[in-house]
């Protein structure tokens, strides 16, 4: 460490940007980085034709249904999950394997599983106080190695498959794509519009706080993680339907292809802020990235190095922006 | 009033005038719109102990953490020697001889007292002679009056006393020439205060500079030469304590008579709301009773560590070892649940404010109605037009700006927040009983009378309200019923006007009945 500056007169305060200032940096950063996106995404050849937009819509439906349930995780303060993904998967074998249920039954059982396996986490993570990476790195192992053991490393194939209403369009648009909107609907009503979503918000923001305010912090974690699952065997379903069978591989990279969106959209990674509907921006630009390169003819490997850059960059931002 | 208007600097030259190692010169620092220091000026010399006292709010330790290189000052500055210094990290200021003793001590607690001196101490080569070390660090000890503690020793197992004498002897190997108090004797017993005091006289004979930060009128007058009064971010004077008395100190302090703080009132007599019987928390309250009437503010006089604070909180629900009998309005209630107590009408406010009481990263309003989302939602659902409505009402009725209901609550000043979390308690449907903590900490002077009217307004509505407090002109200003404790015991009780500020004094440090 240096001695400190000897000055002349006493030294002024020299900050290159105060609060709001930079506050107000950070957002117009953000800004032009999208507006960036939105030009290099147009300017690609066959960006904007009706099979790569539908390809985007496919790819933002998918990962957005995981992003949102991520969202009430990080949310709640509880930084994010690693085992949304293989949750997906196992929800995606579920489906197929209960499919004698008929469509409605097998939705049914694989959003219960979904929230089941979820739900334990975050009874564990709320009322134990486990720390949530850690717990979720267990369930990713748990849940990873049982449905190894059960489906034996085999794909399941469905037994009786009609497909046909996931494939089907209504007005035009995929049903795929209808689905995910009425997940980000339900998302952002109960983040915004419920008591739960309030209560989560206050979890999130001040643990000791909302417990003093009269809040049940553990019980509102464990309903966060609950979401988290459902919505995350929402995309499983979806997933299943899309390739007409699964295996564990179905979910793989989801995890962090959801945080991704959700640290790009502006929810905040120390909890207590953020929307659904950052989300859906955030999962947006994370699509969009991922189709631009695929059409640019990059290998699969740079869009992960793509996003990797984008949420270090995105997590540098926050961390300016929120500094006072 | 003459001492009211005096300069910063009213004393003559001494004898043999000595020159001031540490200069603060106009120093000015905002948070937000939060002015916290205005211009303040301070001069600090060789062997002497300085005192820096003032309220809670007034800017001392945002002055500790200008001087300390915590924080950059937004105008004025620093010097030392004589020479203008940009402070811009703790360690810069280590190495300019400035160096505050922790009031969270920064020891290493499974480390002997050896280790710990010499600990991140950058002058000590990679490739060392331990005995060189060791004699130094012994010379340090034995400088500060511990000849008989061995070097060897775990700090885990000194007394905290001994431990801020360690952390003292830390600054010293670094060569520290002005050494930074804040508070040190908070959590301290009668004897080892005077170890303490006992070795800040040494270091003053021996030509080192103290900033004595302290809430205890009496500790300046016992152990420090001059003293310095803030208010409100300015320095109001600097006066030889030879000159002074308590009472000019408490004025310069206050800058008005105390009545004018607090509200004038009557008190009525009303019917027992709560009524506490044997309440016990581990390690902190001991077979404590209390009872708290309607239309009465019953205060908890109490040091750090006396389980005033933590007795609330058993009350509020929030300590999960708590047992006693606890009644409210005549029915008994189960501690250990937030919710259990919110049901009777028991509500809570924190002394930890940005830890417990408010959502910093939630608006205002949304602070504001955190306990009544049940009154405002059907099905679970919000009702946003009832929602707004309450938020400004409840704003208008603690005297919060409604244009600042969409501000983060992070961006309020201590005592808007402190109306706040007010807000949030009161008119709470059926809110009986109001267990507050240190209900002014943190809290500027014009907020604070503010507090304490809605405190009487509360009260005067029919509800009961138990306040626990180490600020004892507080707890004089504003209680019907007084109760002292030390160590966790109930000492003694007084009723409006038996007490004064010697007794409870006395009470809170060294009860006779102890």
């Amino acid at each position: 460490m240096t001695a400190a500056i000897e000055t002349e007169r006493p030294p002024w305060r020299r900050r290159w940007l105060n609060g709001n200032a930079r506050r107000r940096a950070v957002t117009a950063i953000r800004l032009f980085a999208f507006a960036a996106l939105a030009i290099w995404s147009i300017a690609t050849p066959g960006f904007v034709s009706p099979l790569s937009l539908s390809a985007l819509m496919t790819a933002i439906s998918f990962i957005g249904c995981v992003a949102v349930g991520m969202t009430f995780i990080t949310l709640t303060g509880n930084i994010m999950s690693l085992s949304l993904g293989v949750t997906l998967s196992a929800a995606a074998l579920v489906f197929l394997s209960s499919l004698a249920l008929g469509i409605v039954g097998a939705c049914i059982v694989a959003v219960l599983f979904g929230v089941a396996v979820s739900g334990v986490q975050g009874i564990v993570i709320g009322y134990f106080r486990a720390n949530p990476i850690l717990v979720s790195i267990a369930a990713l192992a748990l849940i990873t190695g049982i449905s190894e053991l059960v489906t034996g490393g085999q794909r399941v194939y469905p037994t009786a498959a009609n497909f046909a209403f996931f494939k089907s369009r209504i007005a035009g648009i995929p049903v795929t794509t209808l689905i995910f909107l009425g997940a980000v609907a339900l998302g952002e009503l109960i983040l915004s519009g419920t008591r739960f979503g309030r209560a989560m918000r206050m979890v999130g923001s001040n643990w000791r706080a909302a417990e003093a305010a009269g809040l049940n912090a553990a019980t509102v974690v464990t309903g966060a993680y609950l979401l988290a699952g459902a919505f995350s065997a929402v995309s499983g379903i979806l997933l299943a339907a899309r390739y007409g069978s699964g295996d564990m591989e179905l979910g793989a990279g989801y995890d962090y292809s959801a945080i991704a969106a959700v640290l790009v959209g502006g929810t905040a990674i120390q909890g207590g802020e953020g929307s659904v509907l950052r989300t859906l921006i955030g999962v947006s630009v994370i699509a969009a990235v991922e189709v631009v390169l695929l059409l640019r003819g990059f290998p699969e490997e740079l869009q992960y190095l793509v996003t990797g850059i984008i949420v270090l960059l995105v997590i540098m931002l926050h961390t300016i922006g929120g500094r006072e | 009033m003459q001492l009211l208007n005096g300069g910063a600097e009213a004393i003559p030259p001494a004898a043999a005038p000595r020159e001031a190692i540490l200069e603060v010169e106009g120093i000015t620092k905002r948070f937000g719109a939060n002015v916290v220091l205005k211009g303040a000026s301070l001069a600090f010399r060789a062997g002497e102990i300085h005192a820096i006292c003032g309220e809670n709010g007034a800017g001392k330790s945002t002055l500790v953490k200008l001087l300390t290189g915590v924080y950059r000052p937004d105008a004025g500055g620093v010097r030392i020697d004589g020479i203008w210094r940009d402070i811009r990290h703790p360690l810069e200021a280590q190495a300019l001889g400035v160096a505050l003793v922790s009031q969270e001590l920064s020891l290493a607690p499974a480390l002997s007292i050896e280790d710990n001196i010499w600990l991140g101490n950058r002058e000590v080569p990679l490739f060392h002679r331990r005995r060189h070390l060791r004699e130094a660090a012994r010379r340090t000890l034995d400088q500060l009056g511990m000849e008989r503690v061995a070097l060897a020793t775990p700090v885990s197992r000194l007394s905290i006393g001994q431990r801020q004498l360690v952390e003292i002897a830390r600054m010293l190997t670094r060569h520290a020439r002005v050494l930074i108090l804040d508070e040190p004797t908070a959590t301290l017993s009668d004897s080892e205060i005077e170890r303490i005091f006992a070795a800040l006289r040494r270091l003053r004979a021996e030509g080192k500079s103290i900033l004595y930060i302290t809430h205890r009128l009496g500790e300046v007058f016992e152990l420090c030469d001059r003293v310095s009064v803030l208010r409100n971010g300015e320095v109001i004077a600097t006066r030889r304590t030879a000159e002074i008395d308590r009472a000019a100190l408490m004025a310069m302090m206050l800058g008005r008579r105390l009545s004018d703080m607090y509200p004038q009132w009557e008190t009525r007599e009303g019917d027992i709301l709560l009524r506490v019987r044997g309440l016990r928390v581990h390690g902190a309250v001991e077979d404590f009773a209390l009872d708290a009437a309607r239309g009465k503010v019953v205060c908890l006089a109490g040091q750090v560590g006396s389980g005033a604070v933590e007795t609330l909180r058993a009350l509020a629900g929030l300590v999960p070892g708590a047992s006693g009998k606890v009644s409210v309005a005549g029915r008994p209630l189960k501690l250990r649940s937030v919710q259990r107590a919110q049901a009777r009408g028991v509500q809570f406010i924190s002394e930890d404010r940005a830890g417990e009481a408010i959502f910093l990263r939630l608006r205002v309003g949304e602070n504001l109605i955190a306990t009544r989302l049940a009154q405002l939602s059907r099905f679970g659902l919000l009702r946003g037009g009832a929602m707004r409505r309450a938020a400004r009402t409840l704003a208008e009725t603690v005297g919060v700006d409604p244009a600042r209901l969409r501000s983060r609550a992070g961006e309020l000043s201590g005592g808007n927040q402190q109306k706040v979390a007010f807000g949030r308690v009161v008119e709470a449907g059926e809110a009986r009983v109001l267990l507050m903590n240190e209900p002014t900490r943190g809290v500027d002077v014009g907020a604070r009378a503010d507090i304490y009217r809605l405190i009487r307004r509360f009260c005067e509505a029919g509800h009961a309200v138990v306040i626990a407090s180490s600020d004892l002109e507080e707890v004089l200003g504003m209680a019907d019923e007084i109760v002292t404790l030390y160590r966790g015991r109930r000492i003694g009780f007084y009723r409006r006007g038996e007490a004064d500020q010697q007794r409870l004094l006395a009470d809170i440090t060294h009860p006779a009945a102890a």
